[in-house]
């Protein structure tokens, strides 16, 4: 019964009831709702029902639309009657009409045995917990000498494994030995002589089993029902498990449960809300007000909805942060509500889950995406930052260039993966003698470090051979040195020199630690002879050797870098094979074939580098034509 | 499999095993290994075992001579093994079949 003058419930219930919008059912309509919902459970007729639900009141001392929403909250769980579980009840029920017009089920009648210890069965079978109805046995001087079990919870399993079907029509002096002039034994002798209820407070029961003893501590509620005692179980030692799972899945899940009793205004935690509110369970729950002004303000709007949901009566599902000791925590809020036959809240009861890990885990993949998109952009950006670079440094001439005596044609071939752009450069120039310096070189690496370094050597040749030299073997010596000034870091270089004197036709080169120029003449390519000479920013005292090349007109020299011919399954000479064999091809051919032609169908053997081609003619006269 | 392991005996020598491709993706990785193993171990010598190294690239190259700089820092006497005939080939193009101790096939 609500204690309607308890102003502080009063008080809550106003709080709450501005956001309640939960249609109200007048007690007439909960009644017949109760009445038929029980009438169709346990095949009475309707009138019959109405007149149990008034006796229940009277007995419980409240009203019966009271009874009837403990009913209608007991029966209505069980919803998945079946169709045809609904049609044998009405069978059942119409044949009991016919067969017994004027004697219809009594549902409290004590004396229609059959009748009663079939409603109790169907009573025990709607209802939750363990319970076991036993009828006195008497002896021919009428006084009590064993127990009969005439109906058990269907759930019931005793301690010996026993069930309903097993225990019905048991003596407990066979089922139950211990049980025999024990507590349990009087009350029931006592609940039998006074009409009362009683309870048996926890006592320890001695269970024998394979003649293997153990000992459980029991509670038994003994309640007269008709001629006989309904028994309510309680082993403190399936409570205790039963505590230890919920806190084992309190603790698995991050998980706790509140309970807030609007009519005693009582806050409950499990051990898990304590937990995830970092509190001593010794200092009792948090007072609301300051649990709701730990969660952040930017969550108010998620919250003014839940509080809308719950005046609709839905069950909220919300998740906000909450700073908790300096953490700001994710927790997600399933809240319910227990009410009352009026749909007035009772009781507000909510799961609490620390979902912060998850949170924070989705954060940081996001953080990690986010990171990786940059580094994609980053890569992407000094792709463009090489690319462009290169393409300052090293225009690439897109038709061929006539020099004294010479036609030079340049092909660049990037890398086909755009991170791998190099460090490949090449020069074909007058020098400040007069003599023509023809190079191509090759900084180890890729991306902006190798670029920059090719910047390097690239400017620094052109400018020695209009100042210093245009010795190939000294030129070399000069760029060693400059890379080895440059540090320790500085990746190596390789490179190779060629100077032709138009007035003499004499040609020398060198290389440092480069694959030798191929000569072409007349349907025959070689590799030159290589002289000696280790790569650029490898060894302090490098020395570079020269070698010098007859060179004739219509003569084809290529020079390249290591990207044209390096190949990981095959070697070197197998790779310019097929360089040498094209050369000679149209060496043989024609005396003019386009050099931009040929230089166009020679293939890199590796599609990890990239590679720079640089193709010489010696030209008959000085302006030369091909 | 790594691509590098590394041993110091002994009798001063640092011992490193390179294995796979050494190409661009893996230079920046063998030159920290190598660079740090040679700082920390100041050791007499320094031999580089290239028996299983199938493919060098420049970068490759340039890592075995980073190496060697980082061995002439503490004194330290650089050789390399063992190079399969595509290695050598390599080594030899770069000029530097000399310095790494490596006799002519």
């Amino acid at each position: 019964m609500i204690p309607e003058t308890d102003s502080g419930y009063l008080q809550r219930l106003a709080e709450l009831e501005a956001r309640v919008d939960q249609a109200r059912l007048s007690p007439e309509i909960l009644s017949e709702r109760a009445a038929g919902l029980l009438a169709g459970r346990i095949g009475c007729r309707i009138d019959e029902a109405h007149a149990h639900l008034r006796l229940l009141a009277g007995q419980q001392n409240t009203s019966v639309a009271s009874v009837a929403a403990t009913v209608i909250g007991a029966l209505e769980i069980r919803r998945s009657t079946s169709l045809r579980q609904v049609r044998h009840s009405v069978e059942e029920a119409l044949r009991a009409t016919d067969q017994e017009p004027d004697q219809p089920v009594r549902v409290s009648a004590p004396d229609a045995s059959y009748s009663w210890l079939d409603v109790v069965q169907q009573m025990l079978n709607a209802l939750p917990g363990k319970h076991i109805v036993v009828v006195p046995v008497r002896g021919d001087d009428g006084r009590i000498t064993d127990y009969e079990c005439v109906a058990v919870s269907p759930g019931m399993r005793d301690l010996s494994g026993r069930t309903g079907p097993q225990l019905i029509g048991m003596a407990i002096s066979t089922a139950y030995p211990d049980i025999v002039g024990g507590p349990v034994w009087r009350a029931w002798a006592d609940s039998l002589t006074d009409g009362h209820p009683r309870s048996v407070e926890p006592f320890t029961y001695v269970h024998i089993d394979n003649g293997d003893a153990s000992e459980h501590l029991l509670t038994v509620r003994v309640r007269p029902v008709g001629p006989g005692l309904l028994n309510s179980w309680v082993m403190h030692d399936e409570q205790t498990r039963l505590a230890e799972r919920i806190d084992q899945t309190e603790r698995l899940g991050n998980l706790g449960y509140g309970e807030w009793d609007l009519i005693t205004d009582t806050t409950v935690w499990s051990d898990g809300l304590y937990r995830i509110y970092e509190r001593d369970p010794a200092d009792g729950p948090l007072p609301r007000a300051e649990s709701e002004a730990l969660g952040l303000p930017e969550d108010e709007p998620l919250r003014r909805q839940a509080a809308e949901e719950f005046g609709r009566g839905e069950t909220i599902d919300l998740t906000t942060r909450a700073l908790i000791n300096g953490k700001v925590k994710h927790l997600r809020a399933v809240i319910d509500t227990v009410r009352d036959a009026e749909g007035r809240p009772r009781k507000v009861y909510g799961i609490i889950q620390d979902v912060t890990a998850r949170e924070t885990s989705r954060r940081k993949l996001a953080e990690v995406e986010r990171q990786l998109h940059e580094h994609q952009q980053d890569l992407a950006a000094e792709h463009r930052l090489a690319a462009q670079l290169q393409h300052i440094v090293l225009p690439i001439p897109e038709t061929p260039v006539d020099l004294p005596g010479l036609r030079a044609a340049v092909r660049y071939l990037p890398a086909e993966q755009a991170s791998r752009i190099g460090g490949d450069w090449f020069h074909a120039a007058l020098a400040g003698d007069g003599s023509v310096v023809l190079a191509v070189g090759d900084v180890a690496g890729h991306g902006v470090q190798a670029a920059a370094t090719m910047a390097q050597l690239r400017h620094t040749m052109a400018a020695l051979t209009m100042t210093t030299t245009s010795q190939p073997a000294e030129l070399l010596a000069h760029l060693n040195r400059l890379l080895l000034a440059l540090g320790v870091s500085t990746a190596p270089a390789t490179a190779v020199i060629v100077r032709w004197e138009p007035a003499t036709h004499a040609c020398t080169w060198s290389q440092a630690g480069h694959p030798p120029p191929l000569h072409a003449r007349a349907g025959v390519a070689v590799e030159l002879p290589r002289p000696a000479g280790p790569l650029l920013g490898g060894l302090a005292h490098a020395e570079y050797g020269t070698n010098s090349l007859d060179l004739a007109a219509g003569d084809i020299l290529l020079l390249y870098t290591d990207g044209l011919v390096e190949h990981r399954e095959r070697t070197l000479s197998e790779g310019t094979a097929p360089v040498a064999d094209l050369m000679s091809r149209v060496t043989a051919e024609r005396r003019d074939y386009p050099l931009d032609v040929l230089l166009a169908g020679l293939q890199r053997a590796n599609p990890d580098d990239d590679t720079c081609l640089l193709a010489v003619r010696r030209t008959d006269c000085g302006n030369g034509h091909d | 499999m790594q691509t590098v392991s590394i041993d110091v005996g002994d009798d001063g020598t640092l011992s490193a095993v390179l294995r796979g491709e050494l190409d661009f993706t893996q230079a920046a990785r063998i030159v920290a290994a190598m660079e740090a193993a040679i700082d920390d171990c100041r050791p007499d010598s320094v031999r580089v075992d290239l028996a299983e190294v199938t493919f060098l690239d420049s970068s490759g190259i340039g890592a075995l001579v980073r190496a060697m700089k980082a061995a002439d820092q503490v004194n330290a006497s650089f050789v390399v093994e063992r190079p399969t005939l595509v290695v050598f080939d390599q080594l030899n193009t770069a000029g530097l079949v000399d310095v790494f101790g490596l006799r002519r096939a």
